[in-house]
Protein backbone atom coordinates (compact mmCIF):
# COMPACT_ATOMS: atom_id res chain seq x y z
CA UNK A 1 0.00 0.00 0.00
CA UNK A 2 1.22 3.58 -1.06
CA UNK A 3 1.94 6.04 1.98
CA UNK A 4 0.12 9.36 1.96
CA UNK A 5 2.55 11.65 2.08
CA UNK A 6 2.16 14.54 5.09
CA UNK A 7 0.94 18.00 3.81
CA UNK A 8 1.04 20.59 6.43
CA UNK A 9 1.67 24.20 6.20
CA UNK A 10 5.00 26.26 7.51
CA UNK A 11 5.23 29.64 9.04
CA UNK A 12 8.78 30.80 10.00
CA UNK A 13 9.13 34.08 12.84
CA UNK A 14 13.10 34.81 13.72
CA UNK A 15 14.86 37.81 14.51
CA UNK A 16 12.14 40.46 15.93
CA UNK A 17 9.37 39.53 18.23
CA UNK A 18 6.81 41.20 15.76
CA UNK A 19 7.60 38.37 13.67
CA UNK A 20 6.75 35.71 16.16
CA UNK A 21 3.20 37.79 16.59
CA UNK A 22 2.85 37.86 12.73
CA UNK A 23 3.56 34.05 12.75
CA UNK A 24 0.96 33.27 15.86
CA UNK A 25 -1.67 35.28 13.79
CA UNK A 26 -1.24 33.75 10.42
CA UNK A 27 -1.24 29.53 11.79
CA UNK A 28 -4.37 31.12 13.87
CA UNK A 29 -5.37 32.21 10.27
CA UNK A 30 -4.62 28.94 8.88
CA UNK A 31 -6.57 27.31 11.59
CA UNK A 32 -9.64 29.19 11.12
CA UNK A 33 -10.81 28.47 8.01
CA UNK A 34 -8.96 24.66 8.43
CA UNK A 35 -8.83 23.67 11.74
CA UNK A 36 -7.18 19.97 10.51
CA UNK A 37 -4.46 21.77 9.23
CA UNK A 38 -1.16 20.71 9.86
CA UNK A 39 1.22 23.55 10.94
CA UNK A 40 4.83 24.02 11.64
CA UNK A 41 5.80 27.36 13.28
CA UNK A 42 9.63 27.54 13.36
CA UNK A 43 10.93 30.36 15.25
CA UNK A 44 13.54 31.49 17.83
CA UNK A 45 13.36 29.71 21.72
CA UNK A 46 13.10 33.50 23.46
CA UNK A 47 10.01 34.22 21.64
CA UNK A 48 8.03 31.52 23.14
CA UNK A 49 5.07 33.26 25.36
CA UNK A 50 2.56 30.11 25.32
CA UNK A 51 1.09 31.47 21.58
CA UNK A 52 2.93 28.48 19.92
CA UNK A 53 0.82 26.10 21.28
CA UNK A 54 -1.26 26.66 18.21
CA UNK A 55 1.31 25.35 15.89
CA UNK A 56 1.06 21.28 15.30
CA UNK A 57 5.34 21.25 15.03
CA UNK A 58 7.24 23.38 16.60
CA UNK A 59 11.47 23.56 15.45
CA UNK A 60 13.69 26.49 16.65
CA UNK A 61 15.99 28.22 14.33
CA UNK A 62 19.26 30.83 14.73
CA UNK A 63 18.38 34.33 14.28
CA UNK A 64 19.37 34.84 11.03
CA UNK A 65 17.66 37.16 8.65
CA UNK A 66 16.06 34.47 6.16
CA UNK A 67 15.75 31.60 8.68
CA UNK A 68 12.82 31.12 6.53
CA UNK A 69 14.99 29.29 3.59
CA UNK A 70 16.87 26.96 6.92
CA UNK A 71 13.03 26.41 8.27
CA UNK A 72 12.15 25.32 4.61
CA UNK A 73 14.63 22.73 4.13
CA UNK A 74 13.62 21.40 7.50
CA UNK A 75 10.23 20.74 7.36
CA UNK A 76 8.60 17.76 9.07
CA UNK A 77 6.13 17.66 6.18
CA UNK A 78 6.51 15.65 2.80
CA UNK A 79 4.24 18.44 1.20
CA UNK A 80 4.84 21.63 2.26
CA UNK A 81 3.11 24.75 1.84
CA UNK A 82 5.17 27.43 3.43
CA UNK A 83 3.70 31.14 3.94
CA UNK A 84 5.55 34.44 4.73
CA UNK A 85 4.48 35.23 8.37
CA UNK A 86 2.85 38.94 7.58
CA UNK A 87 0.19 37.09 5.54
CA UNK A 88 -3.47 36.34 6.40
CA UNK A 89 -5.25 33.20 5.39
CA UNK A 90 -9.21 34.79 4.44
CA UNK A 91 -10.51 31.80 2.74
CA UNK A 92 -11.22 28.30 3.02
CA UNK A 93 -9.79 27.46 -0.06
CA UNK A 94 -6.47 27.12 1.41
CA UNK A 95 -7.66 23.46 2.67
CA UNK A 96 -7.11 23.21 -1.33
CA UNK A 97 -3.84 24.28 -1.61
CA UNK A 98 -1.65 20.88 -2.28
CA UNK A 99 -4.02 20.02 -5.13
CA UNK A 100 -2.23 23.08 -6.86
CA UNK A 101 1.21 21.03 -7.11
CA UNK A 102 -0.33 18.92 -9.77
CA UNK A 103 2.98 17.32 -10.63
CA UNK A 104 5.34 19.65 -10.20
CA UNK A 105 7.68 19.77 -7.47
CA UNK A 106 7.63 23.49 -6.24
CA UNK A 107 4.99 26.29 -7.04
CA UNK A 108 5.41 29.84 -6.35
CA UNK A 109 3.41 32.96 -7.34
CA UNK A 110 4.45 34.69 -10.36
CA UNK A 111 5.90 37.73 -10.00
CA UNK A 112 3.93 39.22 -13.45
CA UNK A 113 5.39 42.14 -15.20
CA UNK A 114 3.01 43.66 -15.67
CA UNK A 115 2.29 44.35 -11.77
CA UNK A 116 5.98 45.09 -11.56
CA UNK A 117 5.53 48.31 -9.86
CA UNK A 118 4.01 46.84 -6.70
CA UNK A 119 7.78 44.72 -6.88
CA UNK A 120 11.20 46.05 -4.75
CA UNK A 121 12.96 44.55 -8.09
CA UNK A 122 12.17 42.28 -11.04
CA UNK A 123 15.32 43.55 -13.68
CA UNK A 124 18.65 43.20 -13.07
CA UNK A 125 21.38 41.76 -15.77
CA UNK A 126 23.27 38.63 -15.30
CA UNK A 127 26.62 38.76 -16.82
CA UNK A 128 25.69 42.05 -19.12
CA UNK A 129 22.02 39.93 -19.88
CA UNK A 130 18.84 41.13 -18.82
CA UNK A 131 17.28 38.95 -16.44
CA UNK A 132 13.90 39.17 -14.73
CA UNK A 133 12.50 37.66 -11.64
CA UNK A 134 10.31 34.88 -12.05
CA UNK A 135 8.99 33.76 -8.71
CA UNK A 136 8.36 35.46 -5.37
CA UNK A 137 9.76 33.66 -2.13
CA UNK A 138 6.23 34.87 -0.18
CA UNK A 139 4.53 31.43 -0.75
CA UNK A 140 5.88 28.35 -1.53
CA UNK A 141 4.66 25.10 -2.22
CA UNK A 142 6.68 21.92 -2.42
CA UNK A 143 7.16 18.02 -2.36
CA UNK A 144 10.37 16.57 -0.51
CA UNK A 145 9.39 13.91 -1.52
CA UNK A 146 11.68 14.30 -4.19
CA UNK A 147 15.65 14.37 -2.90
CA UNK A 148 16.26 16.86 -5.51
CA UNK A 149 13.78 19.13 -3.66
CA UNK A 150 15.52 18.67 -0.18
CA UNK A 151 18.91 19.43 -2.15
CA UNK A 152 17.36 22.14 -3.50
CA UNK A 153 16.51 23.89 -0.20
CA UNK A 154 19.56 22.85 1.38
CA UNK A 155 21.31 24.91 -1.23
CA UNK A 156 19.06 27.76 -1.26
CA UNK A 157 19.75 28.17 2.13
CA UNK A 158 23.14 27.66 2.30
CA UNK A 159 23.87 29.61 -0.97
CA UNK A 160 21.57 32.97 0.18
CA UNK A 161 23.50 32.47 3.74
CA UNK A 162 26.74 32.63 1.67
CA UNK A 163 25.09 35.36 -0.37
CA UNK A 164 24.41 37.38 3.10
CA UNK A 165 27.70 37.04 4.40
CA UNK A 166 29.46 38.23 1.12
CA UNK A 167 31.13 34.99 0.69
CA UNK A 168 29.15 34.97 -2.67
CA UNK A 169 29.23 37.40 -5.49
CA UNK A 170 27.24 36.38 -8.55
CA UNK A 171 27.82 38.05 -11.27
CA UNK A 172 24.56 40.23 -11.50
CA UNK A 173 23.94 43.78 -11.34
CA UNK A 174 23.10 46.09 -9.45
CA UNK A 175 24.19 43.51 -7.06
CA UNK A 176 24.45 46.18 -3.74
CA UNK A 177 20.33 45.95 -4.79
CA UNK A 178 20.06 41.91 -5.30
CA UNK A 179 22.15 40.37 -2.41
CA UNK A 180 19.85 40.84 0.70
CA UNK A 181 16.88 39.15 -1.40
CA UNK A 182 16.20 35.47 -1.34
CA UNK A 183 14.52 35.35 -4.83
CA UNK A 184 18.18 36.21 -6.59
CA UNK A 185 19.69 32.65 -4.96
CA UNK A 186 16.11 31.27 -5.97
CA UNK A 187 16.72 32.53 -9.66
CA UNK A 188 20.31 31.96 -9.69
CA UNK A 189 19.50 27.75 -8.74
CA UNK A 190 16.95 27.77 -11.24
CA UNK A 191 18.20 29.22 -14.07
CA UNK A 192 22.15 28.70 -13.84
CA UNK A 193 22.95 25.70 -11.61
CA UNK A 194 22.52 22.54 -13.87
CA UNK A 195 21.49 20.41 -11.07
CA UNK A 196 18.22 21.80 -10.98
CA UNK A 197 17.73 22.47 -14.42
CA UNK A 198 14.46 19.56 -14.47
CA UNK A 199 13.13 20.53 -11.46
CA UNK A 200 9.62 20.87 -12.35
CA UNK A 201 8.63 24.49 -10.99
CA UNK A 202 5.25 26.81 -11.99
CA UNK A 203 3.41 29.64 -10.59
CA UNK A 204 0.01 29.01 -9.13
CA UNK A 205 -3.00 28.75 -11.69
CA UNK A 206 -4.90 31.88 -10.42
CA UNK A 207 -1.75 33.79 -9.24
CA UNK A 208 -2.78 35.88 -7.91
CA UNK A 209 -5.42 34.06 -5.18
CA UNK A 210 -2.47 32.19 -3.54
CA UNK A 211 -0.47 35.91 -2.56
CA UNK A 212 -2.76 38.71 -2.77
CA UNK A 213 -0.42 42.43 -1.92
CA UNK A 214 -2.59 45.02 -1.16
CA UNK A 215 -1.00 46.72 -3.89
CA UNK A 216 -2.46 44.83 -6.65
CA UNK A 217 -5.61 46.45 -5.46
CA UNK A 218 -4.45 49.75 -4.88
CA UNK A 219 -2.53 50.69 -7.88
CA UNK A 220 -3.97 47.84 -10.83
CA UNK A 221 -7.86 47.36 -9.50
CA UNK A 222 -6.21 43.62 -10.16
CA UNK A 223 -8.07 40.46 -7.96
CA UNK A 224 -7.76 36.44 -8.88
CA UNK A 225 -10.72 35.19 -10.50
CA UNK A 226 -11.40 33.25 -7.31
CA UNK A 227 -11.60 34.95 -3.85
CA UNK A 228 -8.67 35.49 -2.01
CA UNK A 229 -7.01 32.94 -0.51
CA UNK A 230 -3.47 34.53 1.31
CA UNK A 231 -3.52 37.92 1.65
CA UNK A 232 0.13 38.59 2.08
CA UNK A 233 0.87 42.22 4.24
CA UNK A 234 4.53 42.73 3.22
CA UNK A 235 4.04 46.06 1.66
CA UNK A 236 2.47 47.25 4.88
CA UNK A 237 5.40 45.30 6.83
CA UNK A 238 8.00 46.92 5.03
CA UNK A 239 7.19 50.66 5.66
CA UNK A 240 5.99 49.86 9.46
CA UNK A 241 9.62 49.62 11.23
CA UNK A 242 7.80 47.74 14.14
CA UNK A 243 7.88 45.01 11.69
CA UNK A 244 10.83 46.13 9.58
CA UNK B 1 -2.78 81.28 -46.76
CA UNK B 2 -5.48 80.62 -49.43
CA UNK B 3 -2.32 78.90 -51.55
CA UNK B 4 -1.82 76.49 -48.79
CA UNK B 5 -3.07 72.88 -49.25
CA UNK B 6 -3.70 71.38 -45.52
CA UNK B 7 -4.76 67.82 -44.88
CA UNK B 8 -6.84 68.07 -41.72
CA UNK B 9 -6.25 65.03 -39.81
CA UNK B 10 -9.16 62.71 -38.65
CA UNK B 11 -9.19 63.31 -34.70
CA UNK B 12 -11.05 66.94 -34.78
CA UNK B 13 -13.24 67.24 -32.47
CA UNK B 14 -15.77 70.35 -30.70
CA UNK B 15 -14.59 71.78 -27.73
CA UNK B 16 -18.01 72.87 -26.40
CA UNK B 17 -20.84 71.52 -26.88
CA UNK B 18 -22.24 74.07 -29.18
CA UNK B 19 -19.29 73.47 -32.01
CA UNK B 20 -18.29 77.05 -32.17
CA UNK B 21 -14.61 75.82 -31.24
CA UNK B 22 -13.57 73.38 -32.98
CA UNK B 23 -9.76 71.37 -32.11
CA UNK B 24 -8.14 70.23 -35.15
CA UNK B 25 -4.73 69.42 -36.48
CA UNK B 26 -3.80 70.60 -40.33
CA UNK B 27 -0.82 69.40 -42.24
CA UNK B 28 1.23 71.00 -45.43
CA UNK B 29 3.56 71.04 -47.11
CA UNK B 30 6.43 73.88 -46.87
CA UNK B 31 9.11 73.06 -49.36
CA UNK B 32 10.27 69.70 -48.32
CA UNK B 33 9.05 69.71 -45.25
CA UNK B 34 6.13 68.35 -43.64
CA UNK B 35 4.68 70.97 -41.05
CA UNK B 36 2.07 70.14 -38.46
CA UNK B 37 -0.28 72.50 -36.86
CA UNK B 38 -2.92 71.85 -33.96
CA UNK B 39 -5.51 75.12 -33.55
CA UNK B 40 -8.60 75.62 -32.16
CA UNK B 41 -10.86 77.70 -34.45
CA UNK B 42 -14.01 79.47 -33.19
CA UNK B 43 -16.88 79.28 -36.24
CA UNK B 44 -16.37 82.21 -38.81
CA UNK B 45 -12.81 81.62 -39.26
CA UNK B 46 -12.16 80.48 -42.88
CA UNK B 47 -9.74 77.18 -41.42
CA UNK B 48 -13.02 75.89 -39.30
CA UNK B 49 -15.02 76.09 -42.59
CA UNK B 50 -11.98 74.28 -44.68
CA UNK B 51 -12.10 71.68 -41.83
CA UNK B 52 -15.11 70.92 -41.32
CA UNK B 53 -15.59 70.67 -45.17
CA UNK B 54 -13.46 68.13 -45.30
CA UNK B 55 -13.74 66.00 -42.37
CA UNK B 56 -17.75 66.94 -42.31
CA UNK B 57 -19.45 67.81 -39.20
CA UNK B 58 -21.39 64.39 -38.92
CA UNK B 59 -17.59 62.99 -38.61
CA UNK B 60 -16.37 65.41 -36.00
CA UNK B 61 -19.42 64.96 -34.30
CA UNK B 62 -18.31 61.24 -33.63
CA UNK B 63 -15.12 61.65 -32.98
CA UNK B 64 -15.77 64.06 -30.13
CA UNK B 65 -18.28 61.92 -28.84
CA UNK B 66 -15.50 58.91 -28.85
CA UNK B 67 -13.53 61.66 -27.40
CA UNK B 68 -15.97 61.98 -24.41
CA UNK B 69 -16.67 58.32 -23.67
CA UNK B 70 -13.04 57.42 -23.35
CA UNK B 71 -12.28 60.90 -20.93
CA UNK B 72 -15.35 59.83 -19.29
CA UNK B 73 -13.86 55.81 -19.28
CA UNK B 74 -10.57 57.02 -17.64
CA UNK B 75 -11.87 59.31 -15.29
CA UNK B 76 -13.99 55.97 -13.68
CA UNK B 77 -10.84 54.05 -14.08
CA UNK B 78 -8.96 57.03 -12.21
CA UNK B 79 -11.86 57.25 -9.45
CA UNK B 80 -11.86 53.15 -9.11
CA UNK B 81 -8.41 53.38 -8.12
CA UNK B 82 -8.77 55.78 -5.33
CA UNK B 83 -11.59 54.32 -4.04
CA UNK B 84 -9.45 51.13 -4.17
CA UNK B 85 -6.52 52.86 -2.65
CA UNK B 86 -8.30 54.12 0.05
CA UNK B 87 -9.79 50.48 0.73
CA UNK B 88 -5.93 48.96 0.69
CA UNK B 89 -5.03 51.46 2.99
CA UNK B 90 -8.33 51.01 5.52
CA UNK B 91 -7.53 47.34 5.44
CA UNK B 92 -3.76 47.62 6.06
CA UNK B 93 -4.28 49.62 9.15
CA UNK B 94 -7.22 47.12 10.45
CA UNK B 95 -4.80 44.78 10.33
CA UNK B 96 -2.25 46.59 11.68
CA UNK B 97 -5.42 47.71 14.66
CA UNK B 98 -5.88 43.62 15.11
CA UNK B 99 -2.17 42.78 15.43
CA UNK B 100 -1.74 45.43 18.09
CA UNK B 101 -4.91 44.16 19.88
CA UNK B 102 -4.13 40.31 20.04
CA UNK B 103 -0.47 41.66 22.44
CA UNK B 104 -3.26 42.48 24.77
CA UNK B 105 -2.09 40.63 27.58
CA UNK B 106 -5.64 39.30 28.25
CA UNK B 107 -5.97 38.78 24.79
CA UNK B 108 -2.97 37.20 24.02
CA UNK B 109 -3.26 34.62 27.03
CA UNK B 110 -7.08 33.68 25.75
CA UNK B 111 -7.68 30.43 24.27
CA UNK B 112 -10.92 31.48 23.34
CA UNK B 113 -10.27 30.28 19.32
CA UNK B 114 -13.55 31.43 18.40
CA UNK B 115 -14.27 34.68 19.47
CA UNK B 116 -10.46 35.33 18.39
CA UNK B 117 -11.44 34.08 15.20
CA UNK B 118 -13.99 36.76 14.84
CA UNK B 119 -11.77 39.29 15.93
CA UNK B 120 -9.96 38.57 13.07
CA UNK B 121 -12.41 38.64 10.58
CA UNK B 122 -13.59 41.79 11.77
CA UNK B 123 -14.35 44.31 8.95
CA UNK B 124 -14.15 47.53 10.84
CA UNK B 125 -12.11 48.75 13.98
CA UNK B 126 -15.51 49.17 16.36
CA UNK B 127 -16.06 45.06 15.31
CA UNK B 128 -12.66 44.42 16.35
CA UNK B 129 -13.03 46.39 19.77
CA UNK B 130 -16.56 44.82 20.15
CA UNK B 131 -14.81 41.23 19.80
CA UNK B 132 -11.59 42.56 22.28
CA UNK B 133 -14.25 43.35 24.90
CA UNK B 134 -15.83 40.12 24.52
CA UNK B 135 -12.29 37.70 24.97
CA UNK B 136 -11.54 39.99 27.43
CA UNK B 137 -15.01 39.32 29.60
CA UNK B 138 -14.36 35.71 29.05
CA UNK B 139 -10.90 35.59 30.49
CA UNK B 140 -12.00 37.18 33.09
CA UNK B 141 -14.53 34.78 33.50
CA UNK B 142 -12.93 32.00 33.33
CA UNK B 143 -10.01 33.27 35.22
CA UNK B 144 -12.38 33.74 38.26
CA UNK B 145 -13.70 30.37 37.59
CA UNK B 146 -10.42 28.37 38.21
CA UNK B 147 -9.25 30.59 41.59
Amino acid sequence: MIKKPSKGYLVVASRKPNFYSLAINCIESIKDYYPDAKCCLVTEEKFLDGREDIADDLIFCDDHYRAKLWGMANSPYDITMYIDADSEIEHEDIATVFDELNNNDMMFHKLDEKYKKVYAITSFTYENVREYYTYCGGVCLYDMRNPLVKDFMNDWNDLFRKQYSKELILPMDPWQELWDFDQTTLWYLLNKVDKYKNIKVDSFKDNLRWNYFPHYERYFNAFPKDPVVIRHYSSYAQKDKSYA
Amino acid sequence: MADVKRTWIKDAFWETPSKELLNCISEHKEGFKDVRQVHKLKRGDPLFDECVEQLTIEFIDKTTDERVNKKFKEQEQQRQLEINKRKAERLEQLFNYKLETFEVEDIKESKNRILKSRLRRAKSIPEVNLYAIMIIQDKLENDKETE
